[in-house]
Parts: structure tokens; sequence; C-alpha cells
């Protein structure tokens, strides 16, 4: 057994155990069953299959990860399949096929550098744009991309110029030569194709004109120039001359080169490495939706959950990031409550983490923004969804559950003794300030427009207090009275009341205010 | 950008009468304005009942009370508009009411006494259908049961029968409104009852205690947006005639206002933005640049001429500070009592009203307001309604009719300068 078949057959038993672990490993499903979906639409394939071949998706999040991506796509996948998988694809697909042959060497060139230049891309604008919102694995993914793509052309580049490859070749393919046909040849591979001899070499043009020759019958079968692999060729002509590589440098960089692919096939199911595999099928179980609610099943919910490639796009367009920034709950963005939310799936999330996927939970609005410019497809609205009703059920419903097992009165009573701020006080808030209510005259029309006292079927046992009771609450400063009313913690945050108030008074906006210090108020509870 | 003809400023009844007058004239209409006075109409469209209002006189024939205000009062807004223009303004509004849902009736020529939620009667000119059973049962004093509902501020059909201690066949009773429980609010009872099934509720609850009665009047909370057809429904189901009493303000009668307007003017081509009140305004000779809203949801509208509709206080056309009156937009000169203790009255049911409800626009002939130099402010810059000076809408009980008139006044001579 060598390198090779250990090195392969373990990345391969990493790559299929892995998988077996990501598809089947998560315990039964702790999300409620997803509602019967409406009749599939045939659109979909053809709708999805653009998506993955076209990255739509990702055109929309931006145009430089697009082209990066696509760069990196256009790039790296040709010389997976026709470099990579030679033994098995290409050679029995092109007769005649040699690695050192054109066009694959210059092809070989060009691929790699595209990708690298969409690797490029994607690291300054991951740098740029998400550097808060990127972990350890997001940085991995890319370096090991770029390390392969680079130990490739260092090791071209290295047998290139390698002497002893050169040898090898010449005992393989021309024993039979004599010492000055082998002189001649040297002298011929120095000069065309950039290998470096440790001997002096003849320049006279006899000599070289016999090299030509021998090269002609002997190599030209299976060799293109060197240069034609530009880029290697430019590493190569690069060393200072007078080196000459020692004879462990080609290997030492093949083993890297093939020892870092086989790492990558390994961790291919691993943390966000498998969205190469994962998103695409999840774009072609979306079929092109960007709405939520058609859960096809929970197969395919399990798929949105390992689609994640950590792009960072929800998490830039999440429209409660505000609160992201002052409560600094990392589970407020979708992109790691998405992890968190797996973890807990999987039964290894509790403590403090546990806490912040509740509160990132709850301080979600529901907003459809992160599904709608999701590049992966994910229905992120539907795991929000019957994630919340999920925790809830187990009795972890977070600041809005813990308010209602206690009456408007008890809070009163609780919150009566903190500095909640008060009417005419110097506090930041709308609710603190008289001015607010200058123009309030409790005429009721903030209650008579409010959707959640219109489905309350009693609206002082349902919500405690009404808008404009609210109002009135608080311009005589009862703001503790107010705090644990429902009518606070029902508000949709339609803003009719706003709309509507003709005097001005920005009911909606004080309604989310003393949400906001409420759950502020419970989170510290306990605390000094 | 777009330049419109006209730029209506203000959404009551003179801002709404504005943009309707001259999108029908073929004028293109930006309008804006926020929900100042419509959303507290009682629903009734008064033209002129009391005068001279220190006497309290209420006059059945409108028109002969015109005459006697333009004689007394000549620097009262309707003396700037004559009798046929009125006529042609309130029967244009109502058709237009009429056609977007919202049927309105009366008597040509002659106001009607209609029933109160306090049990006052009031004089007005046209009045909505859904509250005409009352005025019929009213005058006949016939049989009639008064219902009103558990949790229902703002109307008690028992002090209404107290009142009324003339109408010896009016009885009362108090059910629970179904579905609903607690304090109720008008707008929320009006679209539960746009389901059938809560009016059959409600009937069945009714139904033991009609007895003789040959009416039956309710709150005003018969849907919000096809108000007749939820009164023939009732009807049909407790077999008597059916009406409204408007609730005190904001009541649902508002609210069906601003909808019929809501629907009706964009059809016509009018650009409306709702909730939105003009900030600032620029002039130059030829365009008016108008600032609607504020911060990031403020807009920009050019226009060739403009309606200033903005209403008095409660409207925000007109806003006081402790010493004076100003006009919000252009701040224009307003005509106001020359002193702080001038504006009111030491008693504040006066009868002669106040001074401050005097307080407004001074304008020419054609309702265009003055400036600082005693000349119209601008060629294309027309008022109408509250906000015009030397009028008290709510004692002469004139506000609707006054709003209607004026703005079509303005509108027609605004047309003309265009």
């Amino acid at each position: 057994m060598d390198f090779f078949s250990i090195g392969l057959g373990l990345a391969c038993l990493s790559f299929v155990l892995g998988l077996a672990w990501r598809v089947h490993g998560r315990p039964g499903s702790r999300l409620p069953r997803p509602s019967a979906g409406h009749g599939r639409v045939n659109r979909g394939l053809a709708a999805g299959l653009a998506d993955i071949v076209l990255l739509r998706r990702t055109l929309r999040g931006g145009k430089l990860r697009w082209a990066g991506h696509t760069l990196l796509l256009l790039g790296f996948l040709p010389l997976l399949v026709l470099h990579a998988m030679d033994g098995i694809v290409t050679r029995p697909l092109f007769s005649g096929y040699e690695p050192t042959l054109e066009p694959w060497q210059s092809a070989r060139n060009i691929l790699g550098l595209a990708a690298l230049a969409g690797l490029g891309l994607l690291a300054w604008h991951r740098g740029r744009r998400l550097p808060s919102l990127s972990r350890f694995q997001d940085w991995a993914l890319l370096g090991l991309l770029a390390s392969i793509l680079l130990t490739g052309f260092l090791l071209e580049a290295a047998k290139m110029s390698s002497p002893a490859d050169f040898e090898r070749m010449v005992a393989d393919y021309f024993p039979e030569a004599d010492s000055e046909e082998f002189i001649a040849l040297q002298a011929h591979w120095a000069r065309e194709n950039g290998v470096r001899f440790e001997r002096f070499l003849p320049t006279a043009q006899e000599i070289l004109e016999q090299g030509r020759e021998l090269h002609e019958d002997r190599c030209a079968g299976c060799h293109a120039a060197t240069s034609t692999a530009f880029a290697s060729r430019a590493l190569a002509d690069a060393l200072p001359a007078g080196i000459v590589l020692p004879r462990t440098v080609p290997p030492i960089f093949w083993h890297l080169h093939v020892g870092l692919s086989f790492l990558a096939l390994a961790l291919l199911p691993w943390g966000k490495f498998l969205h190469p595999l994962a998103s695409p099928a999840n774009l072609l179980a979306r079929g092109g939706r960007r709405d939520s609610g058609f859960p096809a099943s929970a197969l395919g919910r399990n798929l949105a959950l390992e689609a994640c490639t950590r792009c960072g796009q929800c998490s830039l367009h999440c429209s409660v990031s505000p609160s992201r920034r002052v409560l600094g709950n990392a589970d407020i963005l979708p992109m790691d409550k998405l992890a968190d939310l797996r973890s807990w799936l999987d039964r290894s999330l509790d403590g403090a983490p546990l806490a912040d996927l509740v509160e990132g939970s709850h301080v979600c609005t529901e907003c459809l923004r992160c599904t709608q410019v999701c590049p992966a497809g994910i229905d992120l609205q539907d795991l929000w969804m019957s994630s919340k009703a999920a925790l809830s059920e187990e009795g972890r419903a977070g600041v809005d559950g813990e308010i209602r097992k206690r009456s408007a009165g008890e809070w009163a009573r609780e919150l009566g003794s903190r500095r909640l701020g008060g009417v005419g006080s110097s506090g930041p808030g709308l609710a603190d300030r008289a001015e607010s209510f200058w123009g309030c005259v409790q005429c009721t029309t903030c209650t008579g427009v409010c959707p959640v006292v219109a489905v309350s079927t009693d609206p002082q046992r349902d919500l405690d207090l009404t808008p404009q009771q609210i109002m009135n609450y608080l311009r005589m400063g009862l703001k503790a009275q107010t705090l644990g009313a429902r009518m606070v913690w029902s508000c949709t945050t339609c803003y009719k009341c706003q709309e509507h108030c003709p005097q001005g008074v920005p009911v909606a906006d004080i309604l989310y205010e003393l949400r906001q210090l409420g759950a502020g108020t419970l989170r510290h509870k306990g605390k000094p | 950008m777009n330049t419109y003809d006209v730029m209506v400023i203000g959404s009551g009844f003179a801002g709404m009468a504005a943009s309707l007058f001259a999108a029908k004239r073929g004028l293109s209409v930006a309008q804006a304005g926020g929900t100042g006075g419509i959303d507290f109409s009682t629903g009734f469209i008064d033209l002129m009942a009391v005068h001279p209002v220190a006497g309290q006189r209420v006059w059945e024939d409108p028109y002969a009370a015109l005459a006697a205000l333009r004689r007394d009062l000549p620097l009262h807004p309707y003396a700037h508009v004559t009798d046929d223009e009125i006529a042609a303004a309130l029967g244009e509004f109502a058709a237009f009411l009429g056609d977007n849902g919202l049927c309105y009736t009366g008597r040509p020529g002659r106001n009607t006494l209609t029933l109160t939620s306090a049990g006052t009667v009031k004089p007005t000119y046209l009045l909505p259908c859904s509250a005409w059973g009352g005025v019929e049962a009213l005058e006949a004093k016939a049989p009639t049961l008064l219902v009103d509902f558990h949790g229902l501020k703002g109307i008690s059909a028992r002090q209404i029968a107290e009142v009324r201690a003339d109408w010896p066949e009016l009885r009362t009773a108090r059910v629970r409104f179904p579905g609903m429980g607690g304090e109720l609010y008008p707008e929320h009872m009006a679209w539960s009852m746009a389901d059938q099934a809560r009016r059959i509720e409600l009937a069945e609850a009714v139904r033991p205690l009609l007895g003789d009665a040959r009416f039956v009047g309710f709150p005003a909370i018969f849907g919000m947006t096809d108000t007749m057809a939820v009164v023939r429904h009732m009807e049909e189901l407790l077999g008597r005639r059916v009406f409204e009493i408007p609730t005190l303000p904001p009541s649902i009668a508002g609210p069906r206002l601003r909808a019929a307007f809501d629907r009706g003017l964009p059809v016509l081509g009018v650009r409306t933005y709702t909730q939105k009140l003009v900030s600032a305004a620029e002039v130059s000779d030829g365009l008016f640049h108008f600032t609607a809203g504020s911060g990031s949801t403020a807009v920009r509208i050019a226009a060739r001429g403009a309606v200033l509709a903005s209403g008095r206080f409660f409207g925000k056309g007109l806003k006081a500070d402790r010493h004076a009156v100003r006009e919000a937009v252009f701040d224009l000169p307003v005509s106001q009592p020359g002193k702080r203790e001038d504006w009111h009255r030491a008693e504040f049911f006066d009868p002669r009203g106040h001074g401050i409800n005097q307080a407004g626009l001074e304008t020419d002939a054609a309702l265009r307001p003055l400036g600082a130099d005693g000349r119209p402010f601008h060629p294309r810059l027309h008022a109408a309604g509250a906000i015009l000076a030397h009028q008290d809408w709510m004692r002469m009980k004139c506000g609707a009719g006054l709003a209607i008139a004026t703005a079509c006044k303005a509108v027609r001579d605004l047309n003309q300068n265009l």
C-alpha cells in the first residue's frame, strides 16, 4: 500500500461515513411536521437548474461574489474532472491523452489561474464585507482550495525544472542513449524547456540541433513545450539562475498537492465544506421558489438545514440586525442562528448558546428577507417558524413566553422599584419625553384601527390595556404598569395606529420601545 | 418629479371635495394630508342651519338662512358663492359618494332634524341613508326600539329616551354584541358585521325584544363598505325598519367617508399622498414646490396651482402658540382676535361663540388668500373650507356644505387661471 492508495482510501472512507452521518445522523426531528404542501410546479426543474448553473441567486446578492464564484467553478470543476480524475475520465475519452501534451497543459494553467482569481475575489469580498461574520471554516475552505491550486502550480514548476525527473524519464523512455546523445538532449531541454542541470552544458549549434532531433524522435510524442504551461513555466523561470532544485523537492510538492486534495475530499461532508453538493441539491428541490411555505418533506427540510454556504447574505440583509448590534447576540442574525439551530436539532446545544438561540428565534420578525436573498435557496422562513414553535413547545418561548407567565399587575409590582425612565426624564426613549404625548386627545383612533384589538374577544381580558390606554398611562408616568401589558407583547408593529393618529403620536414606535425595554429588563433579571 | 395642475393641501371635506372637482374637470391632481377632520366627522352634511348663532335661530330652509347670512355677515365665505353653485357642488359630491357605496339622502331645499347619540336633535341637510329611518321614526313618533351594547361607550339608548320625553313609544334595550366582550370599538364591530353570521346572531339577540316596535335603531356599526346592504339584511332578519345613530367621534361615519374617497379618488386619476402633511412650500411665479411628509418618506411635489384646504386647528392648517395663530404651510396672514385674552369668552357654552372660532384666512372674491399687502398672495393659490375666516361652522351648522361649496368655487376659479 502506498501513500496514494492509503490516502485515497481514508479520504473516501471519511467522505462516505461523514455523508452518512450528515444525512441520517439527525435523531427524530424536533420540528413540527411540515404542513402538506401544494402541488409542485413543473417549471421547477428548469428554474432549479438555471439557479445552479447560472448562479442566478448569487448574482442577485452582488456581482463581485457572483464573478468570484463563477470563476472558481469554471476553473475548479474541469480540473477536478479532467485532471484529478484523468485516469478514469480523460484517458478513456481522449485517445492519446497525456497530461504533458497540448491542449491539456495550457488548459490546466488557464483553469488553475481562473480558479485562483475566483478564490481571490471571494476572499477579498469576505474580508471586506463579512469580516465579523466569518469563522475559521470560512477561511479554511478558501485556504484549502487555494493551497491545492498553488501546490499544483509549484509541483508542475518543480517537475519541469528538476534534473531528477529528466533523468528518470530518459532512463525509462531512452535507455539506450549514449553520453553524447544524453548531453545533446539535456542541452535542448535546458534551453527550450527550462530544466536546470548541475553541470555546464554545451551551446554549440550542432549539438543543440542534435538534441532537437532526439527530442522530436523520443520525447515530443508525449511532451509539448513546457512554455505552454505558461504559469508554471513562469514560476520555474523565476527561480534565480544557477539554483538547481534538490531531488527531494518535486516529491514534496506532489505529496502536498495530492495530500491536500485528499484532505478536501475527506472534509467534504463536514460543515460548510458540503455546500458544493448540498446547495445545488437544495436549489433543485426548491425549483426556483423564493417564497416560503413549501417544505416538500422532512427530507427537504434536512436538505435545507445542510445547504448553507455561510455566504452571509442573510445576515447582511437581516431586518433585525440593529437588535444584534444592541444585544450582541450572534444568533439574532440568520447565518449563526442556523448553525445553532442545527446543533439544537442534533441535541448538542444547551446552556448559554441555547438561550442565545431562543432569544434570536424570538427577536426574528419573520420578514422573509433572508429567505428571499439566500443564494442556496434555503427556505429559512419555514425553519424559523417551525423551530420557534418547537422551542415554545419545550417551554423555551423567550421573553414573550416569560412575560405571559404573569399578569400585567404582577409585572408592575415586580418592576415598579426599578429605574425604567419616566416622563420628563432625560431618558433616551420616546416614552420618556413629555412632548411625545402633547398631542394626545385620547380619541381612541389608535385602538379603533388596531387589528390586534380587533381580533381579541375582550380587549381588557386578552390584552390588559388598549393602545390609547397605554399612551394615557405613559403620560402619567406609569411606565411599569405598561411593560407587562399583553397589548405591548401582541403588537404586530403594523403601524396603523401611528399612521391614523390625528395628532402625530408615535404610538407604534412607543409600543416597540416598551417591548425592547421589557426584554432588556428581563434579560438582566437577576444580574446587578 | 411630476408637475401637477393642482396640489390639494388637506384631506378633510374641503380637500376631498377639491380633489374630486378638479379631477372631474380634467385637471391633474395631487393631494396630501393627514387624517385630521374627516375621521371625526359625524357623517352628516350640514349646509346652513343656525343664524344668528347668538339667537340660536334654526332655519328649515337653508337657502333662506344663506340669504340672511349674506346680508348680515358680508365677510362670511358663503358670500362668495351663489346658491346655484352650492346646490350643484352638493349634488356632484353626493353623487360621487353614492357611486362609491355611500348612500346619502335629504329633502331638496329643506333641512332635516336628525337624532344624535346624546338624544338631542340636530338640523342637517344631507344624511346617510342608513340614518333616514330614524328621521321617519322621530317625525312620526312611531313605536321604536333603540338598542345599545354592553361595552360600547359614547352612546346610551336610555339617555336618548330620557332626553326625548316627547316620544313616549321609544323603548330601549341593551344587548351583548355577538363575538366580542369588554370595551367595544365601532370600527371593529363594523368590520365584524361584514360577516352574515354575525348579523344573524345579533338579530337573534334583538328579536325577543321587538314587541310592537315598527323601527329599530342601533349605534352606527353596520359595516364599513356596504352599509345599506347590512341595513337591508338586518331589516329582513328583524322584519322591521332599521336605522343607525352615529356614535361619538371618532365614529364609523368618518372612516366610511374616507374609505369612499380612498376608493374613488385614485380611479379619477388623483395622486393621493395619505398620512402626509405638507410640511414646506416654495413659491415661484411659475410653480409651487411642496414637501409632503417628513423624514425618509418625504416626497416632493410640483404643481402649477394649489388649493389650501388644510383646516383649522385639528386639521393642522392653523397653529396656535401662546400669543398668536399662524398659517402652517405658507405662513399667510391670519385674521384673528387682536390679543390672546379675546380668543375665548368667559363661558365655554356662550351662545355667541368665541373669537378664536372665527380665525382664518382673508380672501378675495375668488377665494385667493390675501398676503401681508392685502393683495392675493399668489394668482393661483386658493383656499377652501374651515381655514377661511369669519365663519363658525360648528355653531352655524354649515361645516361640510361650506367646505364643499368653497372647494368647488376655488377649483373653478383656479381652472380659469391655469
